[in-house]
């Protein structure tokens, strides 16, 4: 046992949606610090992985305890303004139906929210939705 | 002057009274130690009188379920349900990482409460009341 690999988990995550998103119909996707130019008019997934609390799970010291390491992932989903949502939401529901409370490589992953309309989408030129999901692993030291 | 974080305590147990091992996921431990109080208040005093009598613990361990098998703590959890049970069960109560502050008694596992709840993480209680001395080394 040892201390979570964050890079470990982000990989867990993002794997799980490059791989999807690489189906047909595919879907560019691109991770947090990564540079992307989007073309105008296309359907693309902007994946942000960022970890948040840790909280004490067990009693013990540096050795023989265990902490929960929580997380959340926010899928930001563009496509093409003045066509309707429906686009939009298909790629949503492959997003959701990746992570609903699936248990991945010691990853949980709580149901998700949305996919929620953003009201002033950024960049601009889109029709933007997002979905969030909490998850939570367990570190072992 | 040292101050202790829940965190630094743990719990170790063995059935058989011999060598306790570390009871592993827990989260919480508690004990309470009383002493019975006997009047022996004189007829006709003003203030009333009490010497002790017969001392006794109990408490509770919470830890979390881990699916552990063929080792102190599966017994630990198990323990309530087994026949023959004569209150030889070893426990040490620390209250340091270090392992110099604990609270040692045989004691007797009277109950233990297995539990699930959507969204949690799946715990299990041990309650448990303790058999002849208790050692406090704290």
């Amino acid at each position: 046992m040892a201390a979570v690999n964050l890079n470990t988990v982000r990989a867990t995550v993002e794997g799980r949606l490059a791989t999807e998103l690489a189906l047909a119909p595919p879907v560019p996707v691109v991770f947090h610090n990564q540079p992307y130019t989007p073309t105008p008019g296309s359907s693309w997934v902007q994946c942000l992985v960022s970890f948040g609390g840790n909280n004490y799970l067990t009693m013990g010291g540096t050795t023989g305890s265990s902490n929960s390491v929580i997380g959340v992932v926010v899928c930001n989903i563009y496509t093409a303004k003045g066509n309707g949502p429906g686009a939009n939401y298909t790629i949503g529901k492959r997003i959701r139906d990746l992570y609903n409370r699936v248990i991945v490589s010691g990853v949980h992953f709580d149901p998700p929210t949305g996919p929620e309309v953003v009201a002033a989408p950024s960049p601009e030129g889109y029709f933007q939705t997002q979905v969030r999901m909490t998850f939570e692993t367990f570190e072992d030291l | 002057m040292a101050f202790y974080r829940g965190q630094q305590g743990s719990v170790k147990f063995d059935d058989a009274g011999t060598t306790a091992a570390t009871i592993l996921s827990t989260r919480s431990w508690s004990l309470s130690v009383e002493k019975e109080s006997l009047d022996t208040t004189a007829l006709g005093a003003t203030y009333r009188a009490n010497i002790g009598g017969l001392i006794s613990g109990s408490g509770t361990v919470e830890l979390m379920y881990t699916a552990t098998s063929a080792d102190e703590t599966n017994a630990f959890i198990e323990m309530a349900n087994s026949a023959n049970d004569e209150g030889a069960a070893l426990f040490e109560l620390y209250l340091d990482t270090a392992g110099t502050k604990k609270i040692t008694f045989d004691g007797v596992i009277t109950s233990a409460e297995y539990g699930a709840t959507v969204g949690e993480l799946e715990t299990i209680t041990i309650n448990f009341v303790t058999n002849g001395a208790i050692t406090l080394d704290i």
